[in-house]
């Protein structure tokens, strides 16, 4: 799941190391435009719906965060 | 002090007097009132003075804070017009800045720039130097200089006089009905146009602006958590911001609490977002406003007077008060009614030029071509656009490449001539896909997509970063040779 997310996020932003960043969101490196279209391709990918309760930073600080956020939303079902 | 009313520290000065102890500016960290606002103005100012500085403008590059404002503030009672430097800017277009300034002074939190904040604000005030700047300012003088794209790939610095800033808040405050109740939540970073608004309506009017966080836009909820604790009434908006809001689902749970006035402008408002919008907050006033930074910020507004229905294409309606808005036919002529033309602007909100650039100056601030009998400049906006029978004004697209992005202007031009400066990249054409709001960069060359993405972060700034690369073989040529770009576009993303 790991490298699939790191891959739509590369697709995304291409100029992005996200292996390495840890504040995504909180330090500025995402710009919300880009929030919109990875939301819009987790959602298709995993199946899932991550609404506006989800869209914190803490949730899409790092790729670590996002794959507990993709987690826990297909547990969910 | 003598009472001069000629320019904004006169606002300043009337609303410290007034107001005193409210806040005129507030961030999540700090408050600040019109009575330190009016302090720190003069210490900082009474430090420049004493230290006889070149006659200049004076950039600042500070973060979003309070203090960035009293910073900007100072170096207007200095005498002086401010530049503001985003921090995060590449390094690259930073420079390009500050040599077409011929590099001037430049204050800094850190050590960075040869005038540290903390250090000017230690100075004593000293009213005889301030009165004695004052006694020579005109309300034509510079106020600041900001700086928009431009084609050839160096950054254009617009000019605006303090009469041209009074002017557009006059009018827009008596449109929005801005009085000392409200609190203005600011959405655009403080070296844009945008924040004009922000900046300046508290000093008219006695409202208060809470600089909200550049990365709650991305949070619709703990935007409006934080919007309501504050007691925000209302804002002035890029359009793209509201739709990225809408588009990431504010108000599926969230809600505003006592939000009343809303305009937004940038580019054009999908009647989609705006229609929901109006769904829940039936009671909000909403304006689309039209116009650009060498019009103070403005030219239109529209005020929607009724439900939108989702497909609606919103006019962008009517001159302000002391604006002057026609069109022009290609060679110069009066345009016929109800046909197209190049939007003009006339009036005291045309800026003073682009600053040490006479060339591009005199291409767009032009004598007006239908009066040869006195002179009479006017701007030429570049947008076309068309009176309807009812005397307001649509807005039909761009005559050249410049685009509408993140509610910043970009010139795709400008993003090309930055390509074409790293290695393996032969040829390359920047695109717009309007309905998703991407910049697609197309190239040939064997240079990677990621490498020139990163090596182009440190050229643009973000809001002009193409955000899809692809690598072709060649690019489409139109018999004369130019790039097609209108196959390109057809080609990449189904463009018309």
């Amino acid at each position: 799941m790991r490298d699939r997310i790191i891959e739509i996020l590369s697709g995304v932003r291409a100029d992005v190391d996200f292996e390495k960043e840890t504040e995504l969101v909180s330090g500025n490196i995402l710009e919300s435009f880009d929030i919109v279209d990875i939301v819009a391709e987790l959602d298709d990918e995993f199946d899932i719906e991550i609404g506006p309760k989800e869209l914190k930073a803490e949730n899409f600080d790092s790729v670590e965060a996002i794959e507990a956020l993709v987690e826990r939303l297909m547990g969910d079902e | 002090m003598h009472s001069f009313n000629k320019n904004v520290l006169s606002w300043l000065e009337e609303s410290a007097s007034k107001y005193a102890g409210r806040t005129a500016y507030e961030d999540e960290n700090e408050s600040i009132s019109f009575a330190e606002l009016e302090e720190e103005a003069k210490r900082i100012a009474s430090a420049i003075i004493k230290a006889e500085l070149p006659d200049m403008p004076i950039a600042v590059m500070m973060g979003r804070s309070v203090h960035t404002i009293a910073a900007f503030l100072g170096v207007v009672y200095s005498g002086r017009a401010y530049a503001p430097i985003e921090a995060k800017d590449p390094l690259s277009r930073r420079d390009k800045i500050l040599a077409n300034l011929k590099n001037p002074p430049l204050i800094t939190e850190d050590e960075s720039g040869s005038l540290n904040f903390a250090e000017l604000l230690k100075s004593p005030i000293d009213e005889d130097a301030l009165e004695k700047v004052r006694r020579q300012m005109t309300e034509n003088d510079p106020l600041y200089i900001i700086y928009t794209s431009g084609s050839s790939g160096n950054p254009k610095g617009v000019i605006s006089s303090h009469r041209s800033l009074m002017a557009y808040i006059k009018a827009y405050s008596e449109v929005m009905d801005i009085n000392e109740t409200d609190v203005l939540a600011s959405q655009s970073q403080l070296d844009y146009i945008a924040a004009i608004r922000d900046i300046y309506l508290p000093l008219l009017t006695g409202a208060k602006t809470f600089l909200l966080p550049k990365e709650y836009f991305m949070q619709p909820d703990v935007l409006f958590d934080s919007m309501n604790r504050h007691g925000v009434t209302a804002a002035g908006w890029s359009s793209s911001a509201v739709t990225v809001l809408t588009k990431l689902g504010a108000f599926k749970e969230g809600s505003l609490k006592g939000f009343k006035k809303l305009c937004f402008s940038g580019s054009v408002m999908p009647g989609k977002v705006l229609a929901l919008w109006q769904e829940n907050l039936p009671d909000c006033k909403f304006v689309n406003q039209y116009g650009p930074t060498e019009a103070t910020a403005s030219c239109t507004y529209y005020e929607i007077g009724h439900r939108v229905s989702e497909d609606e294409i919103l006019p962008v309606g009517r001159a302000y008060d002391n604006y002057r808005v026609f069109l022009l036919t290609e060679d110069d002529k009066k345009v016929p009614d109800g046909e197209m033309g190049e939007i003009c602007v006339a009036g005291p909100c045309v800026a003073l030029g682009y600053y040490n650039d006479k060339e591009r100056t005199e291409k767009a601030f032009v004598q007006n071509p239908l009066n040869s009998a006195y002179r009479d400049i006017i701007y030429k906006t570049g947008d076309i656009g068309r009176f309807r029978e009812d005397g307001l004004l649509e807005f039909h697209g761009r005559s050249d490449r410049q685009i509408k992005h993140m509610g910043h202007r970009v010139e795709l031009d400008e993003i090309e001539a930055a390509a074409m400066e790293i290695e393996g990249v032969s040829e390359c054409a920047a695109l717009y896909d309007t309905e998703r709001e991407n910049i697609w960069l197309l190239y040939t060359g064997n240079a990677g997509a990621r490498d020139i993405s990163v090596k182009l972060r440190n050229m643009i700034p973000l809001f002009m970063l193409p955000r899809k690369l692809k690598q072709i073989e060649e690019l489409a040529k139109l018999p004369n040779g130019k790039t097609d770009i209108k196959r390109l576009e057809k080609d990449t993303f189904g463009g018309k």
